[in-house]
């Protein structure tokens, strides 16, 4: 429900927010007292504070951060589309080239993965609170749709089984390259992006061995039918001397 | 004034046929004294009687009544509010300071965790460095929160005084003369405000809680711990048995006094139930106002922000 933000002397601010605004500026707030106090109420009530309000509003939220931590991985998938978006549109223009898809996709997952560095020391709690039963459908449903966001724009248009595999292909490389960030400590992470680069080159080569496979499935087949024939047809020429 | 004593009441069904006030209003001039019909200032005069007379024993009758549960229920008050270290609380109808005193329990061990990883933080302190920290914690163990007890009856302020004397606490208490339907506060102080068993007692319910909205900080938290309606039809019943025939038995015998305890028992029956009471915490103006119903609704926890 909007309602109008009574300033101390009684008089009405211009703007109306409503509570979920209002929770959103608290939580954004937060973000800045995270590196230091983790992913607590503590943090809530120090963003709290920075906005005029009472440490008392922290108690609107979870003790355990789960909506800060949530909150903080849809504003980075939400900063990601809009990169993503601005990419798009310099192509269009024809001011940009278009990627090759790896690396694209690299790309799209390393700025991503760069939005936790300030955040970097706390990370591996927020992860096991992204775990805990009550948040998995939060946490796992802003993951496949950052996962989709990011085939979007490479261009994806399947509509066979390749669609689920590229997305399940991409979320493993993502999983996989943030959990080597949490224990990379070369610098500028120069490791994980290495890593990163590997895994997509892997995914890549992947889909070209399958197709080699089937072709050279096909291969074998025809040489054996016709050894199949070679071999029953000089067995009848045989038979008939 | 109309007072028709009510006392032969039917054990198995009490609190029919007595008319219920309007939401936090007196329905003209009568007012329910648990379940007699009474004015305004003879309510508060009655309450303050009881009060006045129970005080002594209060927290004995708490734990036989209760079974210590009492203790249980508090304890969730304040884990719920989790202050953080430079939190001001009011708690009124504090009496006797139990909340109080958990909240002080409860800073200082948060205050002395905070400490304790700070001091882990920073590896290489020089000696003086340490020595320094150690004497800004002796200062400082409450992390500026303070507490301000708020009561209307002055013998109910005279126990708490003296059991904190007793326990040992001394900073960040100050005990407080004040009614909570006029409280004696500036506006926009508190982080949060409380009222522990309390509220049933209040005579205008709708002025306490827009005192309380007063008084508190934009974004403080209103959180009040008071008995509630169980709507559980077994359990009703045996709470309902065990409130009657039990407790006026046990003030008799424990604390020599029936008829403050019929009181407390029938005051009870009066109240209104969980929604209601919601109702009239969002009419005052608070947000995201919710309760938790502890032991199936003998007892509710309701809580609102002031957004």
């Amino acid at each position: 429900p909007s309602h109008s933000y009574t300033g101390q002397g009684g008089q009405e601010s211009e703007d109306y927010e409503s509570e979920e605004q209002l929770q959103r500026r608290i939580l954004t707030a937060a973000l800045e007292f995270v590196p230091e106090h983790g992913w607590t109420a503590e943090a809530i009530a120090e963003g709290a504070k920075t906005l005029g309000l009472s440490v008392a509003a922290a108690g609107m939220f979870h003790s355990d951060g789960s909506e800060l931590i949530l909150h903080f991985v849809s504003e980075c998938n939400a900063k990601l589309s809009e990169l993503l978006e601005k990419e798009q549109k310099l192509v269009q223009l024809g001011e940009a080239e278009k990627k090759p898809t790896d690396e694209f996709l690299r790309d799209a997952v390393e700025a991503r993965l760069r939005m936790l560095i300030p955040y970097i020391e706390k990370w591996p709690q927020a992860l096991s609170v992204l775990l805990l039963p009550r948040n998995i459908p939060s946490s796992l449903s802003l993951l496949t749709s950052m996962i989709d966001d990011i085939w979007h724009y490479a261009g994806d248009q399947s509509t066979d089984f390749n669609w689920y595999t590229r997305r399940a292909v991409l979320t493993s490389i993502y999983n996989t390259a943030e959990l080597v960030m949490l224990q990379d400590s070369s610098p500028g992470f120069e490791d994980t992006w290495r890593f990163l680069e590997n895994r997509v080159a892997d995914a890549m080569n992947m889909s070209h061995t399958a197709s080699q496979v089937q072709s050279t499935g096909e291969a074998v087949v025809q040489g054996l039918m016709g050894a199949a024939v070679t071999v029953s047809s000089a067995e009848t020429s045989r038979a008939l001397r | 004034a109309a007072l028709w004593l009510c006392r032969a009441r039917p054990l198995l069904c009490p609190g029919r046929g007595v008319p219920r006030p309007l939401r936090g209003l007196a329905a003209g001039p009568e007012m329910h004294f648990g379940f007699q019909s009474v004015t305004e200032e003879e309510r508060r005069e009655k309450i303050y009687q009881v009060f006045e007379s129970v005080a002594k024993k209060y927290d004995v009758m708490n734990n036989s009544m209760t079974l210590g549960i009492h203790r249980v229920w508090k304890d969730i008050l304040v884990h719920k509010m989790n202050p953080s270290p430079g939190t001001l609380l009011l708690d009124v109808a504090g009496g006797t300071g139990d909340i109080a005193f958990r909240f002080i329990n409860y800073v200082r061990s948060v205050r002395e965790r905070q400490l304790q990883r700070k001091l882990k933080h920073h590896q290489d302190l020089s000696w003086q460095e340490i020595f320094e920290n150690y004497q800004e914690d002796k200062s400082n163990s409450l992390g500026d929160s303070q507490v301000v007890v708020c009561d209307i009856n002055r013998e109910m302020l005279k126990v708490g005084k003296q059991k904190a004397q007793h326990l040992g606490y001394s900073e960040g208490l100050s005990w407080v003369l004040g009614n909570a339907e006029e409280l004696p506060f500036d506006d926009d102080k508190f982080d949060v405000y409380t009222i522990a068993f309390g509220i049933r007692n209040v005579t205008r319910i709708d002025l306490a809680l827009q005192e309380a909205y007063r008084v508190l900080k934009p974004g403080g938290r209103f959180l009040c711990l008071e008995f509630s309606h169980v709507s559980n039809p077994l359990l009703s019943r045996l709470y309902d048995l065990y409130s009657f025939q039990v407790i006026p038995v046990l003030g008799e015998v424990i604390a020599g006094d029936w008829k403050s305890y019929q009181y407390l028992v029938e005051s009870i029956r009066q109240f209104p139930p969980q929604e209601e009471l919601k109702a009239m915490i969002e009419d005052a103006g608070f947000f995201k106002v919710d309760y938790e119903n502890l032991n199936f609704g003998i007892v509710a926890i309701h809580s609102g922000f002031k957004l």
